[in-house]
């Protein structure tokens, strides 16, 4: 959606714009998107790489009163304009790497003990920074043996008469089943059983952004396609991360043109259907009587676009025995694979540190939040632990 | 979702008067409509959010009121872009403090001027020549285009006080 013209010029965006604040070589959202398009509509020569910055958080948005798509705007020239800009060389094998995850973790998954402990010799973690541009700081989320999906296989699911359906991501999938684990065994708790995609790709958010558009646009429309499926059956398609969330939901239709107007209302996360059922009371959870957890709520870029943070933050005020404080909005700066790159890890490091100040003050026994990279960000930063809701709310619930 | 008041508009004179509320024990929605340029004069952004959710404000930052549902003279629920038409906001009052044309309180085409949320009536003179001044450094007539408010403060939809929606800032001079 380009509706440049519905710029003001107020700049409220370059105030709210994270990157903005630490890194003098990035334009900002309002030059970069709106002011930089209507330059690059008469000449693609004046694309400027700085555009590679933008982390797409999205709360330029967030901020404009004027509903500028300023955030896809960015994102649409960089797919459109910055090809020729995709870095090649060993860089470029890198960037390939952190984009593929279904393969990645495909191939790591069934060596992960071996993958896992050479991932974290410090040697190959010097190499990597050196040659392959993978930050020395960074720890790489471990790999589980056995995927999401082998151990869903040897679930009876067959006694329910109700049924939602489950897209679990890369991150459930290959580095971290339990958090999948714990949306099973809430759900059968409810009284409902789980189903999953015919066929689930990952979403390709980490593919737009390192420049690999045409794949992502193929890999949405064959989730689009399951999940048409999905909701022809009557079920919903619920999530557990916010990022994949928005994507599917909001960058499908507005950076990769994939319509998915007749199932976006049946897509959510999951916290935000399970809060609707329980305050409806249309499902009952029972509650462990023994259950005590300090929190604080992390709002999560993509979550504060989607507005949605309400439902989270709600779902956890009704676990009796969770004291929980809601922090302000603040970026964490991984921005997914972002982060990752040596180029850009000050930038992120610098963009988080209001969150991890505030975090570390709070000092709570666990960080909540919605994003799995987030949770990469925040327990590196401050070592504190940080858990999806749904695993919190699975640990409350007899089950 | 149910709320005692819901604020649309979380600039300045939202927020002054979400503060005065939860003062009052009330349960306060503010959908923020993006952000305040008038408030950003004051204060760094969001400043004041941060404080209004620290004192139990819901503040569903970024968040837009897409149509509000009035029923027998009272509004009962307001749709937003982000939580939908399955979760319409509800409250006892309603509150609108969504300014004037920079914040989309009011919209306007080369005819007409209309206040988009409750499609309220505009106080405005409808000979286009007029909205505006020659002069640039006069003050421009446009600018005191206002919603039409009854005695009690309450906003009118075609010509009829809805009771339990009140205007507050710029968008009815205040």
């Amino acid at each position: 959606m380009n509706n440049l013209e519905q710029c003001l010029k107020c700049n409220l965006c370059t105030l709210v714009c994270p990157m903005m604040e630490v890194n003098p070589d990035y334009p900002g959202p309002k030059k970069a998107g709106p002011d930089g398009e209507r330059y690059r509509l008469k000449d693609p020569a004046f694309f400027d790489y700085a555009l590679k910055y933008c982390l797409n958080c999205k709360r330029c948005e967030v901020a404009c009163p004027s509903d500028v798509h300023i955030g896809d705007m960015i994102q649409s020239a960089r797919i459109k304009y910055g090809s020729q800009a995709k870095v090649k060389g060993l860089r470029g094998l890198r960037d390939w790497a952190l984009a593929s995850t279904d393969l990645v973790g495909s191939l790591s998954s069934p060596v992960a003990p071996v993958v896992n402990e050479v991932l974290q010799f410090k040697p190959v973690k010097s190499v990597m920074h050196g040659m392959l541009g993978v930050d020395k700081h960074r720890t790489f989320p471990k790999y589980s043996r056995q995927k999401f999906v082998s151990w869903f296989r040897k679930q009876d699911q067959s006694g329910f008469d109700k049924f939602v359906t489950y897209f679990h991501g890369c991150y459930v999938n290959y580095n971290y089943p339990k958090q999948g684990q714990d949306l099973v065994k809430i759900m059968n708790a409810a009284g409902y059983g789980v189903h999953l995609l015919d066929k689930e790709k990952c979403c390709g958010v980490a593919l737009m952004s390192n420049g690999f558009a045409a794949k992502a646009k193929k890999q949405g429309e064959l989730n689009l396609k399951s999940i048409r499926k999905a909701v022809g059956e009557g079920e919903p398609v619920l999530t557990t991360s916010s990022t994949c969330t928005f994507t599917m939901r909001d960058e499908y239709p507005d950076v990769l043109g994939l319509e998915n107007a007749d199932v976006r209302d049946n897509l959510m996360l999951a916290t935000k259907w399970l809060y609707e059922k329980l305050s409806s009371g249309e499902i009952k959870l029972k509650f462990r009587k023994d259950f005590k957890m300090k929190v604080v709520y992390h709002t999560a870029c993509h979550m504060q676009k989607m507005g949605w943070q309400y439902y989270s933050i709600e779902l956890l005020r009704m676990i009796p025995g969770v004291t929980l404080t809601v922090l302000d909005q603040n970026c964490c700066g991984i921005s997914g694979t972002f982060g990752f790159k040596k180029e850009n890890y000050e930038y992120s490091q610098k963009i988080g540190a209001k969150l991890f100040t505030d975090i570390k003050t709070s000092n709570p026994e666990y960080v909540a939040t919605d994003c799995e990279t987030c949770k990469w960000q925040i327990e590196m930063s401050t070592g504190i632990p940080v858990l999806n809701p749904i695993e919190i709310l699975a640990a409350a619930i007899e089950a | 979702m149910k709320f005692d008041v819901i604020i649309i508009g979380g600039g300045w004179a939202g927020c002054t008067e979400a503060e005065k509320l939860v003062k009052t024990g009330a349960k306060v929605c503010v959908v923020s409509e993006g952000l305040s340029l008038a408030s950003v004069r004051y204060e760094s952004p969001y400043a004041r959010h941060a404080a209004l959710q620290k004192a139990g404000v819901t503040v569903l930052r970024g968040d837009r009121a897409e149509r509000g549902i009035i029923e027998d003279g009272k509004v009962t629920g307001v749709i937003t872009r982000n939580l939908g038409e399955r979760e319409p906001l509800t409250a006892e009052k309603y509150i609108l403090a969504t300014g004037k044309f920079f914040s989309r309180g009011l919209l306007s085409d080369k005819e007409h001027i209309w206040e988009p949320v409750f499609g309220a009536d505009v106080d405005y003179n409808p000979d286009r020549t007029k909205w505006y001044d020659p002069d640039i450094n006069a003050p421009q007539p446009f600018m005191k285009f206002r919603v039409k408010t009854d005695a009690e403060g309450h906003v009118l939809v075609a010509g009829k006080a809805i009771v339990n929606l009140s205007a507050v800032g710029d968008i009815c001079n205040e």
